[in-house]
């Protein structure tokens, strides 16, 4: 009976197409170490600051175990917690604090790398001068970001006869940079003033483009990372640390090492400054508590030429009893 | 195998049998048919049971008229984000309607098939593009030249008007949004217009055109009220995506959750609220509660529109006939 045998065929047709629909939407296997070779697939999403470090760690680590395959993304540091909490990834890469009701959800978290958040502003700044020679303090930067009692570039830098408006940028998503802006500013992200813009690239891109902008950057984008040089278009601002009124030597961060060095001995307040985070729900296993406690060992050989600032050994040997 | 025994009954198999797989295998795509409606329902019901909690401790009225969010301090007002949304998806209709229902009157009433021929695909490939492009396409070539250029200008034509008059210096503003959203709705208003025009008879053009009257008297008086619930469900059908739309919005609107008071004001639309914020769900007390009733409002808000649309087209099918 051809009809029939074709009823049938068209019914498995269905339903092989349908099966592997159901299974792709099931989620991926957990990794897990085989016999001998590690295998399986490590996914992570977040933090915009540790995107290229983990991209790097990935690369090298494959190198090592040919068998595990690599899937990361970049989104904020609040996705990066969810993603992980949710179960969507396996590592929430997390450029901020953990708080109190993350870990109580199962977030379990180490510290594997350090940057800091650098304040920037156009390079056609009306008074690009006055701000590298004088800097700009903690105070100043409050009345920019907080309160809004700074409207102009003018009063900025003491100069009233510029009456240019300053126009404040800031992060419309949930992330790193801006918590950590407004924790050295003594505050929330949710008080921070300005124009919200999407992503720290979206940032970057707005100061650029606007002569009297002014917004702030992880250190990865706030420099280019082949020529070691500001993002084209942006300058970042002296942070007066010591609150001199002047920009000395160690605070005018022109290059990224600059940046780097004046992070890494502390001469850069922290924060901005801050430690960089992998969260998994609930403490790792298997391949990936292999990979994680390599990121804190072997791992770290590549954080230098990857553009970031190590953590101090202490707090590495933390996070290793931590994992292990 | 000829197409008489094919068509003759398996011997085997008596008529109730047959009936009766006639009707499990109704019943069968009925319930199939039927799930993507419960699907909606329970979509609406998750939504609703995440959220009671913080309708347990605010009232809805204190919600939806609250202007202030700050959900660290306690404090949830989604006014701002109902209002934001409403400015953006204003200022869109305003701009695009105009437009997309004049190219569709030209495609279907004056084009000639080969200009329509190859319209048809360029406005397919406009509905294809990912939002996340225009996003970009708005964050570069955009609020750059709203900023520089198209504020400035209407303010000193029109900057007595409160809406022309801005304190925003930066181009991220409901109107950026609305240029953007507004090319990003054209395809759907286009085509749907479009199909709409088509279904009017041909018979009444004729008859119109044989009386004397022009192809513009024809449009006007024929073939546009015939058309009109038609054209109407299109627009509101445009109006459900702009309302919906979020990484285009939220990259160029400014993200500021305040009441716009001009069109070169940033707002922050409730789509916009949930991408930013779904990072902070897990941390925040009450904020996934919150940010659930944010998708809540706008699911029913999306939901009605489109039903809406589907009463207006159904009765533009009547009236065809």
């Amino acid at each position: 009976m051809p009809q029939q045998i074709r009823r049938w065929i068209v019914t498995l047709m269905g339903i092989a197409l349908i099966v592997p629909l159901i299974a792709a939407c099931g989620g991926q296997p957990a990794a897990q170490p085989q016999s001998g070779e590690l295998q399986g697939t490590i996914t992570a999403s977040g933090a915009f600051a540790l995107y290229p470090m983990m991209v790097k760690w990935g690369e090298e680590y494959q190198k090592l175990h040919p068998g595990v395959q690599f899937d990361i993304s970049a989104g904020g540091a609040g996705k990066g917690m969810t993603d992980a909490l949710g179960g969507q990834v396996d590592i929430g890469m997390v450029s901020r604090e953990i708080r109190p009701e993350e870990e109580k959800q199962g977030a379990y978290w180490v510290s594997v790398v350090k940057d800091a958040v650098f304040p920037a502003v156009n390079e056609k700044n009306p008074v690009l001068n006055d701000l590298l020679s004088q800097g700009v303090s903690r105070e100043k930067f409050a009345d920019l970001f907080i309160t809004g009692k700074i409207k102009t570039w003018g009063q900025l830098v003491g100069r009233p006869e510029v009456t240019d408006q300053i126009h404040v940028y800031t992060r419309s998503d949930a992330a790193g940079a801006p918590e950590t802006w407004a924790k050295y500013l003594g505050k929330k992200q949710e008080d921070l003033l300005g124009i919200g813009v999407f992503g720290d690239p979206g940032i970057a891109e707005a100061v650029a483009k606007d002569p009297l902008g002014i917004g702030y950057n992880n250190l990865g984008y706030a420099y280019d990372a082949a020529s070691g040089k500001p993002v084209s278009g942006l300058v970042v601002l002296p942070v007066d640390a010591n609150n001199s009124g002047k920009a000395e030597a160690d605070e005018v961060l022109e290059t990224k090492a600059e940046a780097i060095a004046a992070v890494a001995s502390g001469k850069y307040p922290s924060p901005p400054a801050r430690a960089l985070n992998l969260v998994t729900k609930g403490k790792p296993s298997g391949l990936l508590q292999d990979f994680i406690l390599w990121t804190m060992t072997e791992g770290q050989k590549f954080v230098d030429s990857a553009g970031y600032i190590a953590l101090p050994q202490d707090l590495l040997n933390e996070g290793l009893q931590k994992t292990k | 195998m000829d197409r008489d025994t094919s068509l003759r009954p398996p011997p085997d198999r008596t008529l109730a049998a047959r009936r009766a797989t006639d009707r499990l295998a109704g019943h069968f795509f009925w319930v199939i048919s039927l799930s993507p409606i419960a699907l909606v329902l329970v979509i609406i019901v998750a939504l609703g049971w995440r959220a009671r909690s913080i309708l347990a401790v605010k009232p809805l009225s204190e919600l939806l008229t609250g202007d202030v969010w700050k959900p660290i301090a306690g404090q949830f007002g989604f006014a701002p984000f109902i209002v934001g949304t409403v400015w953006v998806t204003l200022t869109t209709m305003i701009i695009a309607v105009p437009i997309c229902v004049l190219c569709a009157l030209y495609l279907s009433e004056y084009a000639r098939p080969r200009l329509r021929g190859m319209m048809k695909p360029l406005l397919d490939i406009l509905a294809a593009i990912p939002s996340v492009i225009y996003g970009v396409w708005g964050l570069l070539a955009i609020v750059p030249v709203v900023q520089s250029a198209v504020a400035p200008a209407l303010e000193q034509l029109l900057g007595f008007i409160p809406l022309f008059h801005s304190k925003n210096p930066t181009g991220f503003s409901v109107f950026s949004a609305g240029l953007v959203l507004a090319v990003m709705v054209t395809p759907v208003i286009v085509a749907v217009t479009y199909e709409v025009l088509q279904t009017v008879p041909h018979g009444l053009r004729e008859a119109s055109l044989a009386m004397g009257a022009t192809r513009w008297q024809t449009i006007k008086h024929v073939v546009l009220p015939k058309a009109l619930p038609g054209v109407i469900a299109a627009i509101v059908l445009g109006f459900s995506r702009a309302f919906g739309e979020t990484i285009a919005v939220m990259m160029v609107v400014g993200n500021v959750p305040q009441m716009p008071r001009s069109i070169f004001d940033a707002a922050y639309p409730l789509p916009a609220l949930i991408a930013n914020n779904y990072g902070e769900m897990m941390s925040i007390p009450l904020y996934d509660a919150a940010l659930m009733g944010a998708a809540l409002i706008l699911l029913l808000v999306v939901l009605g529109f489109n039903l809406l649309a589907v009463l207006a087209l159904r009765q533009a099918a009547r009236r065809a006939i």
